[in-house]
């Protein structure tokens, strides 16, 4: 039985779930680090959907979906940096504001653009071809799930030792932890605080908009309603769990790719489908009461939240 | 001295507040919604001019007001369930999960239980009432025990809430004559009747008109309504000042959760007659009522305006759908535009009473007057 569940096929489905939650969870921690509480993925990723299956198909280029996708991520994010940033709102109520902003907006512009209701599946869509790394890809078990991926994907986990080296041996990313941990001496060091607080606010955005690129383009090819179902909520998760480091992040998004991989398979062996909806969440709390200590701060961010 | 310094001193006249009010951060946030979404109506090839007429003729007239006031009663009864923890400075996001089994339970209990109607409905609500309680102190318990921040882990018991239903509804309660997965339909005596003075509403509306006014009295009057409001603006000045931080976490969180409980119950006893796996969280009235309750800066008489106004938005919207190439869900964009434009404070105040500083609490100017 458990040899049966545990193939290259199942590798496979964690990590075409885990994909779309590390994209958006990557940007989620650069802006964690700049002391920005990020809470808009879901919706960023959303717009980002919408935007890559739309554009690809008018132009019938995925790679132009990929790019639009980004480009309206940032787009979405520019509402929670100047929000919060310029104009002092709290990031809670905007980040909420913009997830539901996102679900009616998306859900509007379906059927004025493509006159369908709740699924947008066409031929016409140009979906993002897989590469494969020669000499890796033969290699049994992981050789196809972890060598055979869509751009995003691959690029997902090259940038988390990028992330990290950049994040913890380079003078910018020095300065955004400074700018996160404490601005006002981050501001006398001479440090642009808002200017980091900004970039760090459209870089999540482009990211949770490739998130949303990859997820409709690569692991399915259409638009559905509401389609990013709560992983852009996981990826927040992964930020907190993963203490906004990039190998803690990676960790997490690979836990909840595996609970999403193995209650897909587990469907697939007969067990009932409310069970396995409900798997990476219940995964998820219980990953948050093991890690527990290390939310005292947002307890107390949201405690006094109002 | 010119006239707005002597006016602060004394009462404000009727006019004052009046004006205070038509030019508050909230109405002017609603006006530049409504602008902006004009834009995107015009953008996407519609006249918006005739797309508001419509929304707000479909809200007005025929079956409208009766509509808006049964879509209302969830909507307001969930934003109070909201508000409750919300005022004391927690972000429930649980509202869908507390919603969708409380009207679980009360579907079983009205279809299982062999009793007079009035009698089978008040224990319907009771169970919802605890049920949806139960699940609002999980994250409640989390928060104190553990330590686990409530906005996170409310959020992701909704799916888990769900998948619970619907699991239960599947294997142990469905009606074995339906297509989707639900339960069987209520028997006629456990209905909740309609008031014919009220356009034909459902008699739930009384329940809610009941519970603001009483969320009222309790905000404005009683020492712990005082004391969780308090909270919201300062915790730790709340906890020096000897509140219970953690008793008012649970109480809040479970009184929101047996309100939630109760919309739910509402849902299926006032409306649809059964329990079908997923129509109530595809209503959505779980998010629209935080999204009320945000607007309405958490107090119970601005929630009733408030929640009876998005009601109107969806329901003229329907109406939009029907007679223009308008969807009707621009009623969400223009919902999440107004918290949008009044968390960045970018709309304009046009009218001030008071220095600009006030601007941004306008919401302790209220209970200013009331506690002082």
């Amino acid at each position: 039985m458990l040899d049966q569940l545990f193939d290259g096929a199942l590798l496979d489905s964690v990590v075409r779930a885990a994909v779309p939650i590390l994209l958006a969870a990557i940007g989620g921690l650069i802006c964690e680090r700049a002391g920005v509480f990020q809470i808009s993925l879901e919706g960023t990723m959303l717009m980002g959907a919408f935007t890559a299956v739309s554009v690809s198909y008018v132009t019938g280029n995925a790679y132009l979906g990929l790019a639009a996708a980004m480009a309206a991520g940032m787009a979405t994010s520019t509402l929670l940096a100047f929000g919060h940033v310029s104009r002092k709102g709290d990031p809670i109520v905007i980040g909420i504001a913009i997830n539901l902003f996102a679900v009616g907006l998306t859900s509007f512009l379906l059927p004025q653009f493509f006159d369908v209701r709740g699924v947008f599946r066409d031929p016409a869509i140009v979906g993002l071809e897989t590469f494969r790394v020669p000499g890796f890809v033969e290699l049994p078990v992981i050789g196809e799930a972890l060598f055979e991926m869509t751009l995003p994907a691959f690029l997902s986990f090259l940038l988390i030792p990028v992330v990290w080296v950049w994040l913890f041996r380079s003078p910018m990313g020095l300065r955004l932890r400074g700018v996160g941990e404490n601005p006002s001496a981050a501001q006398t060091r001479g440090v642009p605080v808002a200017k980091y607080k900004y970039a760090a606010v459209f870089t999540s955005g482009s990211m949770a908009g490739l998130a949303g690129a990859q997820l409709a383009l690569g692991n399915v090819v259409q638009f559905a309603e509401n389609m990013s179902a709560g992983r852009g909520w996981i990826a927040v998760v992964a930020v907190l769990l993963g203490r906004a480091h990039p190998v803690g992040v990676l960790s997490a998004a690979l836990l909840f790719g595996f609970a999403e991989g193995l209650g897909f398979r587990l469907q697939g062996n007969g067990m009932a489908v409310q069970f396995t909806d409900a798997l990476p969440w219940v995964v998820t709390l219980i990953a948050l009461v093991f890690a527990r200590r290390r939310f005292i701060r947002l307890v107390d961010l949201t405690g006094s939240a109002a | 001295m010119d006239q707005s310094q002597t006016s602060r001193s004394t009462q404000s006249s009727s006019l004052e507040r009046w004006l205070g009010a038509a030019t508050s951060p909230a109405v002017s946030a609603l006006v530049l919604s409504f602008l902006i979404c004009a834009v995107i109506i015009l953008l996407s090839g519609e006249n918006p001019i005739r797309a508001y007429g419509e929304l707000w003729s479909g809200a007005t007239t025929g079956a409208g007001p009766r509509t808006v006031i049964n879509r209302g009663i969830p909507i307001v009864a969930m934003a109070l369930a909201i508000s409750i923890p919300f005022r004391s400075g927690i972000i429930n996001l649980g509202g869908e999960g507390q919603f969708v089994l409380g009207g679980f339970a009360a579907a079983v209990v009205a279809i299982n239980l062999d009793a007079p109607g009035p009698l089978v409905i008040f224990v319907s609500f009771l169970v919802a009432a605890i049920v949806g309680a139960v699940w609002g102190l999980l994250p409640a318990v989390g928060q104190t025990w553990l330590r686990l921040p409530i906005l996170i882990s409310s959020l992701l018991l909704n799916t888990p809430a769900r998948a619970l239903a619907s699991y239960l509804t599947k294997n142990y309660f469905a009606d074995p004559a339906a297509t989707s997965t639900s339960t069987e339909a209520l028997p006629a005596s456990t209905r909740i009747p309609t008031i014919s003075w009220l356009s034909g509403a459902s008699a739930s509306a009384l329940g809610v008109a009941v519970l603001v006014a009483a969320i009222y009295a309790f905000n404005r009057r009683t020492a712990p309504g005082y004391q969780s409001h308090i909270s919201g603006i300062n915790l730790k000045f709340s906890e020096y000042g000897g509140v219970g931080v953690s008793r008012q976490t649970i109480l809040s969180m479970g009184s929101g959760g047996a309100i939630a409980g109760m919309a739910g119950a509402h849902m299926i006893l006032g409306q649809s007659g059964r329990f079908v796996d997923y129509d109530l969280v595809g209503t959505g009235f779980a998010w629209t009522g935080l999204l009320v309750a945000l607007l309405a800066l958490h107090r119970a008489i601005p929630i009733l305006a408030a929640g009876l106004f998005f009601a109107a938005l969806q329901v003229g919207g329907l109406a939009m759908q029907r007679n223009t190439g308008v969807s009707w869900q621009l009623a969400q964009v223009l919902q999440a535009v107004v918290i949008l434009a009044l968390a960045m404070q970018i709309a304009p105040r046009l009218w001030r009473r008071r220095s600009s500083a006030d601007v941004a609490s306008h919401d302790t100017d209220e209970y200013g007057s009331a506690t002082g």
